[in-house]
């Protein structure tokens, strides 16, 4: 055999760990029988669904089907609000979230949320990161140094402000704003991951940065995303979840999804037949 | 299906699709005529066959260009994505076919001085009925979408490459009889298989139509008969 088909051959036999939806991984959230309500309007309906351990799973669907929504119920973000409410179970690990025992900061700490406008403290790049470590541990500096070092790192930002971590946040660009968010939520060492269209607002360099960062992310944590981009859901989760008016239509591994749907309301959406 | 909200993008496959059938029509038409410009000895109607591979060469090449351009700039999914790579696998099986009937049509000429028995090129003719039968029907299928047709096709395959081992074995026969026969009989063998050949594309067109409408391609061997590998006659035998 020549030497270009024998590194073929050997290209082919590693696993592709990446793009594999894996069922089989344990269950980090289930969610049962959720039910949503903005005061009157019911905004999501009888939801189940699994998202599984290291595995990005994406949600998609029409402005207003709840994928947001959903989202949020993840970290009780809409506890904020009075006249949001949900019923029905949350299970992280097993224990619910709905429950109102639930310690919310404790909540919020394991299950971190990136949002689609870039939102860093006004503070230097060093205390928007350290800030959420403060608040739980109390660390000594080489120890915060380090923590800071490796959130930056994880984030793929480190190279870009090492020499500038004492510069405000703010003054950073947008892709590196996001980043910066994404470093500040791993600091706190989370389980799970949720990501709200975090390349909206983003240029085409800075969400292919975004996009490989989760890629990697992913080998550490459960990874939730809301995206308008159907090419970017094909391209970086492993299941995806189509919802409509407030119900789960479909949802499967992401190759099943968008080359061979089982629903037709489906398949019109993310082929542009929606109309 | 509703159509796009984009209906731009609605008029690109549909162009597609019109390509697709321009191309069966022409292949259609010179797999029809190479084998009567075989069985009639006409060489003006096989210098047509010939010249008629060059348009459908050229649709074929449109087709594949237009379907890089459409996934480029509309990145399709689901249906739409498995249409367009449809289309470049039935251009391409359909553009081999017209390789196929030019290869017949160019025979035509070597045998034109030649006296052929009879009765073995309506052999021919008869497997190249079957051929025509059989993509005609998966052309329709394709259009229609309708994979019980095209299984159907994909199944009675079988049926020619049954004719082309008799066929071999014939011309075998034919060809240790009389050395004299050797020269058309080997020809007609290499027509007889390109026959068997344009049969074999139709059953690929027949996987691509499934694979089209369900997503999946037809697992397990399709019936095949083509024995001729080890097909061998002794001299002396009936």
């Amino acid at each position: 055999m020549s030497t270009a088909a024998t590194a073929a051959t050997q290209a082919l036999t590693q696993p592709a760990t990446r793009a594999n939806a894996d069922s089989s991984a344990p269950i980090r959230i289930a969610v049962k029988d959720l039910n949503f309500y903005y005061g009157q309007f019911h905004g999501l309906k009888n939801v189940n669904l699994n998202f599984h351990d290291r595995q990005v799973t994406a949600l998609i669907g029409p402005s207003g089907c709840g994928k947001s929504t959903l989202l949020r119920t993840f970290n009780r973000i809409y506890s904020l609000y009075p006249e949001q409410r949900a019923e029905g179970q949350i299970l992280l690990d097993g224990a619910n979230i709905l429950d109102p025992r639930v310690d919310l900061n404790d909540l919020r700490a394991r299950v971190g949320m990136v949002f689609q406008k870039p939102t860093p403290f006004p503070m230097s790049i060093y205390d928007n990161v350290a800030f959420g470590i403060r608040l739980y541990e109390k660390l000594p500096k080489a120890e915060l140094d380090a923590r800071v070092e490796s959130s930056l790192r994880k984030a793929a930002l480190w190279d870009e402000v090492k020499d500038k971590l004492k510069q405000s946040g703010m003054g950073l660009s947008g892709g590196q704003q996001q980043r910066l968010c994404i470093a500040r939520t791993v600091a706190q060492r989370p389980e799970v991951i949720l990501f709200d269209e975090p390349t909206s607002a983003l240029d085409p360099i800075s969400t292919g940065r975004i996009e490989e960062l989760i890629e990697q992310l992913r080998n550490e944590f459960t990874i939730a995303i809301v995206t308008h981009n159907m090419q970017q859901a094909a391209r970086i989760s492993q299941f995806t979840a189509f919802m409509y008016l407030g119900e789960l239509v479909e949802f499967g591994p992401t190759n099943r999804i968008f080359m061979n749907p089982e629903k037709r309301q489906t398949q019109d959406y993310i082929t542009g037949r929606f109309g | 299906m509703p159509d796009h909200i984009v209906t731009s993008y609605d008029t690109d496959l549909e162009n597609l699709r019109r390509s697709i059938s321009e191309m069966g029509g022409i292949a259609e038409k010179m797999v029809t005529e190479a084998t009567d410009a075989l069985v009639r000895r006409d060489s003006t109607l096989a210098q047509n066959v010939i010249q008629a591979d060059k348009r459908l060469d050229a649709i074929q090449h449109d087709i594949e260009e237009r379907s890089v351009l459409l996934i480029a700039r509309r990145q399709p999914l689901a249906i739409d994505l498995r249409e367009t790579i449809s289309a470049i696998r039935v251009s391409g099986d359909l553009e081999r076919i017209g390789d196929l009937a030019k290869n017949v049509a160019k025979r035509v000429v070597a045998i034109s001085d030649q006296p052929v028995g009879q009765k073995i090129i309506l052999g021919v003719q008869h497997m190249s009925d079957l051929a025509e039968g059989q993509l005609k029907d998966v052309l329709d299928a394709y259009a229609s979408r309708d994979t019980k047709a095209a299984h159907d096709v994909w199944e009675r395959d079988g049926e020619i490459d049954a004719l082309y081992n008799s066929l071999f074995r014939e011309l075998l026969t034919y060809m240790m009889e009389d050395p004299r026969n050797i020269s058309f009989c080997t020809h007609l063998l290499f027509c007889a298989k390109n026959v068997e050949r344009i049969g074999d594309h139709t059953t690929n067109i027949a996987e691509t139509i499934q694979y089209l409408v369900t997503g999946e391609t037809p697992t397990g061997d399709r019936p095949k008969n083509d024995a001729s590998n080890y097909a061998t006659v002794t001299p002396g035998a009936a």
